[in-house]
Parts: structure tokens; sequence; C-alpha cells
């Protein structure tokens, strides 16, 4: 966040200025990509229902999305919170790891082709209604200048 | 001398302790503003002080509190819970369902016959009833009895309940409403076309206090800065969005933000945000305030508010508020005020805490702005005077 940007006024703060900003500050830190990522997907996960109007975000979503959806369960340290005994309880959790491992290895790899159906089949139905909704509005567009010629 | 006018108020539940909801709050709070002019107040409610059971735990009867005269009434026994649950679920996915099954679910909805008959013989002795919220079927049922000296207090949110036939009946029958906000009377007018002439928007007045956030941290041992949370935690309040977002501020900036919550209601939140949560449960309003006053800021992630006690609080408590964008009421509350920002996705999250953790000149403008705008909109003598005339 620019800290140039946000000075209070002589007349106080204008919350609807500074959430100009911020947005248009959000805009471009989504172009550049520093807002992408598993975590952006997880991190929505329950305010998917409060977008559903916002069409810009659903492509964003879909591009966290795609980030995200080939799951790596390499990507985690095995930690212990308690400090009693913690290197004594790392090691164990690490040997029970290492047991269960093969058979976690064929449930994730099944998991992932589901995730990548998922999103494919997300995908799919996204492009088909943009391309559905376009031929609608050409449609409308022609008709509409075949009512007012010229 | 003339006779003061005797208003009833008509609610499910009366707002005793530390477990209702904020409509229960408010009408409580009205009630006592009409007594302390004078008035005869009857708050006529159920027997029932948990909204999950419904069981009768206060005897019938009337007790006199702060006042007002409160009569209990038992709640129906023999509700058919399958037929209600069954459409309750229907109506929360916005399936399409009949009027004649609307009537089930209003029928084994909260219910009670003994209070609809107090009124069918007591009722002309009022010259106001006041009810609400609109989504009880006691508010259904007894809204019809009088409805010519009816006032709908609704506490009405854009959510599948209210696009159902019978309520859309009920709002055209009574004699008036009372919202709580602007945005709330739009949203009635957009849903059902009310003639606006009998529409007021009241509110809820709220008092100052002096807070002391530092003894706050001193008692909790907190040193790094936290935002806040009071009410109920539950999907429906935005609890999950609110848990996930600021796990991901942490681990995304680095920064030590925790989170203090007061209020009740299980959560569930990511196991590595569970040491930087300071859960205080149920809490005395001193304590509340003092917690409010030393945030960074209050998070309301609800989309469904038509008033929001807390973030007023929050304001009089001078800290600024941060609050979902895709509710009506919380960002009209912000804009009019300068008090708070909105987000409507995580980026906007982040970037609205890290500004204001960034910034204290800001924060404080902002808390301030709250302030002013809570002491000019939200003074009880303000809000009496709204009330007297939705009254009159």
């Amino acid at each position: 966040m620019s800290t140039g940007l946000f000075e209070i006024g002589a007349d106080g703060v204008d919350a609807q200025r500074i959430m100009a900003e911020i947005q248009a500050t959000v805009a471009a830190k989504m172009q550049s990509g520093a807002y992408a990522g598993a975590q952006l997907a997880r991190a929505e996960r329950f305010n998917l229902m409060n977008l559903k109007k916002d069409e810009n975000f659903f492509d964003f979503y879909m591009e966290s999305l795609r980030e995200a959806v080939f799951i790596d369960i390499n990507d985690f340290e095995i930690r212990e919170r308690r400090a009693t005994f913690a290197p004594l309880l790392v090691r164990i959790k690490k040997s029970i790891w290492s047991l269960l491992k093969f058979y976690t290895y064929r449930l994730w790899s099944q998991q992932n082709q589901v995730n990548g159906l998922l999103l494919s089949a997300t995908e799919e139905v996204d492009r088909k209604y943009r391309d559905k909704l376009k031929t609608l509005e050409d449609r409308i567009a022609k008709l509409e200048s075949n009512l007012h010629p010229g | 001398m003339a006779t003061p006018p005797r208003i009833a108020f008509v609610s499910p539940r009366f707002s005793e302790g530390p477990t209702v909801g904020g409509a229960e709050t408010l009408l409580r709070q009205l009630a006592e503003r009409l007594v302390a002019r004078g008035w005869q107040v009857d708050y006529l409610t159920t027997c029932a002080r948990n909204h999950f059971t419904w069981e009768n735990e206060i005897p019938k009867g009337e007790a006199l509190i702060a006042g007002i005269t409160v009569r209990y009434f038992p709640v129906d026994s023999g509700r058919d819970m399958d037929a209600f649950i069954t459409l309750q679920n229907r109506i929360s996915r916005q399936a399409e369902i009949t009027r004649d099954e609307e009537l089930v679910w209003q029928r084994n909805n909260v219910n009670s016959q003994a209070l609809y008959q107090y009124l069918k013989t007591e009722g002309h002795r009022y010259d106001r009833i006041i009810m609400g919220p609109y989504l009880f079927a006691l508010v259904y049922f007894a809204s019809q009895i009088h409805p010519d000296k009816t006032l709908l207090l609704p506490c009405l949110h854009d959510e599948s309940f209210a696009y159902l036939k019978t309520v859309r009946e009920m709002f055209m029958y009574v004699a008036g409403w009372i919202f709580n906000t602007e945005p709330e009377r739009d949203l009635a007018q957009r849903l059902y076309g009310l003639n606006l002439a009998h529409a007021h928007v009241v509110g809820m007045g709220i008092e100052e206090f002096k807070t002391d956030p530092v003894a706050f941290r001193k008692r909790h041992t907190l040193t790094a800065p936290y935002i806040i949370y009071s009410g109920r935690r539950e999907p429906l309040k935005g609890t999950p969005v609110l848990l996930d977002y600021l796990d991901v501020f942490r681990e995304r900036t680095g920064i030590d933000m925790r989170l203090v919550l007061t209020g009740s209601g299980p959560y569930d939140p990511p196991s590595r945000l569970i040491p930087h949560i300071l859960d205080l449960g149920f809490v005395s309003e001193k304590e509340k305030h003092d917690a409010m006053a030393g945030a960074v800021a209050f998070c309301h992630p609800s989309v469904n508010e038509s008033f929001s006690i807390v973030i007023l609080e929050s304001w009089l408590a001078g800290t600024p508020v941060l609050v979902h964008a895709a509710g009506d009421v919380m960002p009209y509350h912000c804009r009019k005020s300068n008090g708070g920002l909105w987000f409507r996705n995580y980026p906007e999250f982040e970037e609205s805490l890290s500004l204001l953790l960034a910034k204290p000149a800001l924060r404080n403008a902002m808390g301030e702005a709250g302030l002013r705008y809570v002491r000019r909109e939200y003074a009880w003598k303000t809000v009496e005077s709204r009330l007297l005339a939705a009254l009159s």
C-alpha cells in the first residue's frame, strides 16, 4: 500500500475517496499477479455467495482456482504446538506420515484428477454461457438496429 | 389530565440477559423510552428464552420490568418440526413454494394461541401495536388481529424469507412500518412497493460510554494489534469469512494481527489461527467497549444486517469499522459517517486493514468521524423524536 495516498483532507476523512484509491491499488496489484494463488481461493471459499453479482471477481476467483486446483500434499511442515516433548512428538508424527504416505498419495492423485475435471467443467459452463450471452446481445443489437435504421 | 397513550410491543422474546438478538434489544429500548415519557407500555411475548428450542422456560403471567408490563404467553406445542424444517430448507434454497406451503411453514413456526387470544380480546385498548421482527409467524399472525393500529418493525434483510408471499401480504395490510435505516426502507419499497408516507426510519439510540483500552490490553496481556468482532458467530453473520481472511492476512503480510471475539456461538477457525484468537465469550458492556476501543478496527463481515448496533458502539469507542460491502446497511453507515471502510473480497480486506494499521492518524480520524455520526443521528433525543413522529 502506498503511504503517500490517503491523507486526511481539511474537511476530514472521505471514505468513498479512500475506497476508490484502495480499489485502484487492488486492481493494479491483481493485474501484476500480487493477488493470486491457492491462499486467495481458500480465503474466498465462504465469500463466494456474497460475490455472485460481481462478474469481475468471478474471473479473479477462477484464476485463483486454476492455481490452487492441483494440491501438493508434500507442501506442509510437520510441527508440534506443545512445548513438552515437541521433538519426540514431531518424530512420531513423521513416522506415522511415512507409513500412511503410500495410501494418502493414491487418494491425493485421485482427488487431483477430480479437482481438474471439476475445474474444466466449471470453465466450460462459464465459456458456454458467455458465448450464449454474446450471441443474444449481438442478436438484440441487430434487431434494434433493424427497428431504428440509420 | 389526558390519559397517556397505551402502546403494545409484540415480539417472540423479551430482551433479558445476554442471549437475545439485536431486534429484541431494539424493541425493549424503544419500549423503555416510551415508559420514560409516562406512556403505558405492555410487551407481549412468549415464555421462551432459547431461539433454537423455543421451550417455555419462563412462567406464563406478567412482570413489571423497567416500567414495562411484560406479559408472557406460552409457545404452542405440537409443532410439526419435519414439515417446518423441510419447508424452511426449501425457502432457504429459494425453491418455489406455494402460498399454502408457506402457511404450513408459518403454522409450524413459533406461535402462541394464548397471545393471539389476548390481542383479540384486549387489543382494542392499545393506541398502537408495534411488532417485529418480520421473520416469525408470531408476528405474521398477530399482525392480522388489529392491522389498522399495527406498526411493523421488520428488521428486514435481503434474504429468501423476505420474498415470501405471506410476508409481502403482511407488509401490505399493516398500518405502517418502522425501519432502522434508509437502506432497509428502500429494500422494503423495492420488494413490496410500499407507500412511503407510512414508512418511518427510526433506529435506536446509543448511550455514550467511557473506555479504558490500556486496562483491557493489560488484563489480557495483549501487546499485538488486533481486530474485534462482537456478536453471534455463525455463517449468516460471516464469521467463517472473517476467520479465513485473517488467517490469510497473517500468512501473506507476516503481521501478527490478532482477533478478539465477544459473544456466543461455535466457530471453526483454521487450526494455525487458534492461538491468535482471544475469545472472551459473553462479557460485560464495559469490557466489550474497552476491547473495541483498543482495536485497530471493528470488523463486521455480515451481509445481513438491518441496523448493526455494534458498529455504532465501535464508533462511540472511537474505533473505525471494516465491513462487508455486499450488505446494504453497513456500507451505508460508513459512507454517511466516513467512519469506516468496506471490502468486497480478500484483496480489499488486506489493503484496507493494512492501511488502517499503517496510519494511526487516519484510524483516529475515521473513529472520530464515526463518533460524530452516532452523536448526530443516534442520540436518544433524535431517535425519540423520530419514534414519536412514527407513532403520531
